[in-house]
């Protein structure tokens, strides 16, 4: 019932159902993950989305021999994953880059020696892979706008201790709960960045963003919202360009690219405003 | 003497290597103390036991039992390039809000006077990564006291400060005297003698403590540092008041 309110406001943009879902989709997704990606930019764990999103693969095999759906599979298996880089980096005193690396590559080993034993895993990883956001259905856009509501009672309650611990951890007190909700709710957002625009581009949708938000910002509260404007620019145009006749690219690319032009420009644009 | 710590056999560990053994010392209330010691002499191993930040053998008390610790780090090593400006720094560990929705003018107004009292009024708006070294080390020292401390510690304050940023945190905190304890470890012997009411002589255990003029012996500084301390004093006893390299015979 309202989907279909949703779907028929959205008309006025796009004609085809699944473009209206698309775009709902994106404009969803933006919200969490642009804040996403400037706390992970903040912390330096750029590359959490892409460790994450190697184990996809995993999360898809074990979900065939425990046989559970692939989706529910590969959730549980990111979030797994996400709480162990976050323990390595906690406990084992290695730099977040180096317990990255080694559940990342971790992952993908499990995942294809579990794929060797069940080639019926591989049933479906192409759109994990490369993402389709332009079949998503009514669940899928539930499940974002739950994903929103979490994403900004943490940012509301948790921001700050988050960018404090960044840039003055010997200032805290021990919390390490707040390390592991936001390794929990990380890995997550990048399960859902997966996908939309597939395991390769993932990290794009995430940092891209924050990284344009950071070139342009003055501070941390501009920051946010230019990650997050940006994030919602590039989304819509990027979807609305991979559907032009002229244009005619597979979306989730399309996004990441406009996502990256945009950086481009910004960064040409403080270099400018630095000479004048 | 009122007592603010009393540290009574402490030892630590960083892994297998025992840094600090058998320490035992007091910490004069509402007065400055600073441990020197040279580099791997347990100074920074002996501050993170009193911010309880590392396990220790042996016991350290407070007075008041459960002090607020205000701690203000060595330079700390962050993003540089991070948009965040010092105001927002400082409301980070203090507001509720989060900084994407802006500062509220109650924790504006609790900044801007921890800003004058460490006279960086003007630094509210700028960039915490474009901060010099005197003042990123005012910024962190307001961030301390914005928790209201019963004792102040404070790790290297000079690292990476020029001579004027240096003075200026000397006067600073010779400001808070009474006002709370301070607790700072420096390896500038000007410093500690110029400034510091009890100074403690840290190599993994304690080798002295007393008022400055006790301790800046050369005696006891070379039982400390394992140095011929007549490089800093000259033929003199007395150790000159400013600074002792400035001295040097």
């Amino acid at each position: 019932m309202i989907f279909e309110h949703l779907y028929s406001a959205l008309a006025v943009f796009y004609e085809p159902l699944f473009m209206r879902r698309a775009m709902a989709a994106l404009f969803l997704l933006s919200w969490a993950v642009s804040g996403a990606g400037v706390l992970a930019v903040s912390r330096r764990m750029a590359f959490f989305p892409d460790a994450v999103g190697h184990s996809v693969l995993a999360g898809l095999a074990a979900g065939v021999v425990l046989n559970l759906d692939p989706q529910t599979a590969v959730a549980i298996f990111g979030l797994l994953l996400g709480l162990m880089i976050t323990f390595l980096t906690r406990r084992a005193k290695l730099a977040s880059d180096t317990s990255l690396a080694l559940v990342f590559s971790g992952a993908v080993a499990l995942g294809l020696a579990l794929i060797s034993r069940n080639p019926r895993a591989t049933a479906g990883l192409t759109r994990w892979l490369m993402g389709d956001i332009l079949t998503v259905g009514n669940e899928e856009i539930a499940a974002l706008l739950v994903l929103d509501i979490i994403a900004y009672l943490i940012f509301f309650l948790f921001y700050n201790r988050l960018i404090l611990s960044a840039v003055f951890p010997a200032g805290l007190e021990k919390t390490p709960w707040a390390d592991y909700l936001f390794g929990a709710f990380l890995a997550v957002v990048s399960v859902l960045a997966v996908q939309v625009v597939g395991v390769l581009l993932a990290t794009a949708l995430l940092v891209t963003p924050a990284a344009t938000g950071r070139v342009l910002a003055a501070s941390g509260r501009s920051f946010f919202w230019l990650a997050l404007f940006f994030s919602l620019a590039a989304g819509q145009l990027g979807l609305w360009l991979s559907r032009r006749p002229e244009v005619n690219t597979a979306t989730g690319a399309t996004v990441v690219l406009v996502s990256l032009a945009f950086l481009a420009l910004a960064s040409l644009f403080r270099k400018l405003r630095g000479r004048i | 003497m009122k007592a603010a710590v009393e540290l009574t056999g402490v030892g630590a560990a960083l892994g297998e290597f025992e840094v600090l053994r058998d320490v035992t010392a007091q910490v004069p209330c509402g007065r400055q103390t600073v441990v020197i010691g040279p580099n791997g002499g347990g100074k920074s191993t002996l501050m993170h036991c009193l911010l309880g930040q590392l396990p220790h053998t042996g016991r350290i008390t407070f007075d008041p039992l459960k002090p607020r610790l205000g701690y203000v780090p060595q330079r700390p090593d962050f993003d540089r390039f991070l948009p965040l400006t010092s105001g927002e720094f400082l409301a980070l560990g203090l507001a509720r809000k989060p900084v994407w929705l802006g500062i509220s003018g109650g924790i504006k107004k609790r900044i801007d006077e921890a800003l004058e009292l460490v006279k960086a009024e003007k630094l509210f708006k700028k960039p915490l990564g474009g901060l010099s070294g005197g003042e990123t080390q005012r910024i962190l020292l307001a961030a301390a006291l914005l928790t209201e401390p019963d004792i102040l510690i404070l790790d290297e304050p000079a690292t990476g400060v020029d001579v004027y940023g240096e003075q200026l945190l000397c006067e600073l905190l010779d400001g808070f005297k009474d006002r709370f304890t301070v607790i700072m470890v420096s390896h500038d012997l000007a410093t500690a003698r110029a400034h510091g009411d009890w100074v403690i002589c840290l190599n993994r255990r304690v080798v002295a403590q007393g008022p400055p003029l006790d301790i800046f012996q050369p005696g006891i500084l070379s039982a400390t540092f394992g140095l011929h301390q007549g490089l800093i004093f000259g033929s003199e006893q007395e150790p000159p008041i400013s600074s002792p390299l400035v001295g040097a015979a």
